[in-house]
């Protein structure tokens, strides 16, 4: 079990926040932290990761005490065992990517777990690259490969897919089921894709003003109400286009576009960009075999 | 979407499925869904509910036909036309408020309809959603 108990009081871009964050995760649990920008899920992390020591709290991991206030403990973050992956690669540019894996490597680290990571990321012809000649894609993998190396009870991602395009997010999205599986991992993630979220998580805490104001399944949360639609999905709207009396809104679900078409008051508060759910009724869509 | 507020007022089930009368002020709407009271805690008599309808669901009738499967049938009058080249919107004020319905010009033209004329406007039973 893994019990977070963290206060600080956060100096933000809007003023003073305190941020207030009580929450247990069993071991395994993929848990995705949601909210605005300055909601306070990047200092969360970051204070699991011991890179940010909250005014007051503690850190239970599986019966180890990371932090705890009261008693001055704090554990440095390379004591704790965490692997953590951010936006921004954050890979060594000088270094081919099998070196920027072994410098993640502890003092007498029986070193098969390369071998093993770059076999499950497949990176095997890349290995000898530079990061600067592999795309965003190449680049956070071998990042999460990285976070990897020493075996970490648990993966911290903050927003790791979002400088990328979607198919390239859908694949990367795969590696992390895999080895959040495959190495029984608790993982956090901190994502505002809606559609990642409902894929990956097992639950989804929504963060306001350094609160969790809800938490639950994520397909549960997202919806807004229960609908009789048996044919839903999330998407984001690409285009809205209008057509004589109607609009037709063009919407990128996983990798397909599917186009809708709505009225002046449906479109009304939407733009480009927004996420939506598009529903019809089980009796609508017709269904052929591929041959 | 056309949306309207209502009552449940029946509820038959068989299997998964669920046929389901909603009182809409006179008028009853019946949508048939794959839901059931036990997979959706919504759907309990004299529940409050919202029954929605797309626009280009909606079929337009000059009388009220006794002779069609149709089983959502509201009178009302058409109080506005807007005329596209293929397509062409309708308002249509009713006993439950507004609905907006779009058919092809085709379709307005062949009718000859106007503002003011008296109308039906049917929805399919499987055409009509139910949302809390």
């Amino acid at each position: 079990m893994i019990q977070l108990l963290l206060h600080k009081k956060l100096h933000t871009a809007k003023g003073m926040m305190p941020l207030d964050i009580d929450l247990a995760i069993t071991p395994g649990e993929f848990v995705t932290l949601y909210g605005a920008s300055g909601a306070g899920k990047t200092s969360t992390l970051r204070m699991i990761s011991g890179l940010l020591t909250p005014d007051n709290g503690k850190l239970v991991v599986n019966d180890v005490v990371w932090l705890d206030t009261s008693k001055k403990t704090n554990l440095k973050p390379q004591q704790r065992k965490l692997g953590f992956v951010f936006q921004d690669y954050a890979l060594f540019p000088n270094m081919s990517v099998l070196k920027n894996l072994e410098y993640a490597l502890e003092k007498h680290q029986d070193n098969s777990i390369i071998t093993e990571l770059i076999d499950m990321m497949e990176l095997g012809e890349l290995q000898h690259q530079k990061p600067s000649t592999l795309s965003g894609g190449q680049q956070q993998r071998v990042a999460l490969a990285r976070a990897l190396v020493q075996q970490p009870e648990i993966l911290l991602l903050d927003e790791p897919l979002s400088a990328l395009d979607t198919k390239m997010r859908i694949k990367l999205q795969d590696y992390i089921l895999k080895v959040h599986q495959k190495y029984k991992l608790t993982t956090i993630l901190v994502s505002h894709n809606i559609g990642e979220i409902i894929k990956l998580s097992d639950r989804v805490c929504l963060l306001e003003q350094g609160k969790i104001i809800k938490s639950g399944i994520p397909s549960t949360i997202f919806a807004t109400h229960q609908m009789s639609a048996k044919f839903q999905f999330t998407g984001e709207v690409l285009s809205i286009q209008k057509e004589e009396v109607v609009f037709i809104v063009t919407v990128l679900i996983g990798t397909n576009v599917v186009k809708v078409i709505a009225q002046e008051s449906e479109i009304a508060n939407l733009t480009t960009g927004d996420t939506v759910i598009v529903a019809s009724k089980a009796f609508n869509p017709v269904i052929q075999k591929v041959l | 979407m056309n949306t309207l507020t209502g009552q449940i007022s029946t509820i038959e089930v068989n299997g998964s499925l669920a046929l389901i009368t909603t009182r809409v002020n006179d008028v009853f709407f019946t949508a048939i869904i794959v839901e059931t009271p036990e997979t959706a805690s919504y759907l309990k008599l004299g529940a409050t509910i919202k029954v929605l309808f797309k626009e280009t669901e909606v079929i337009i009738a000059t009388q009220t036909p006794e002779y069609l499967s149709l089983q959502n049938k509201v009178i009302g009058q058409v109080t506005q036309v807007d005329k596209g080249v293929l397509l062409s919107k309708l308002v249509i004020n009713t006993s439950v408020g507004d609905i907006v319905s779009v058919i092809t010009t085709k379709a307005v033209n062949q009718l000859g309809l106007t503002k003011g004329n008296h109308v039906t406007a049917m929805i399919k039973t499987n055409e009509i959603l139910l949302s809390e």
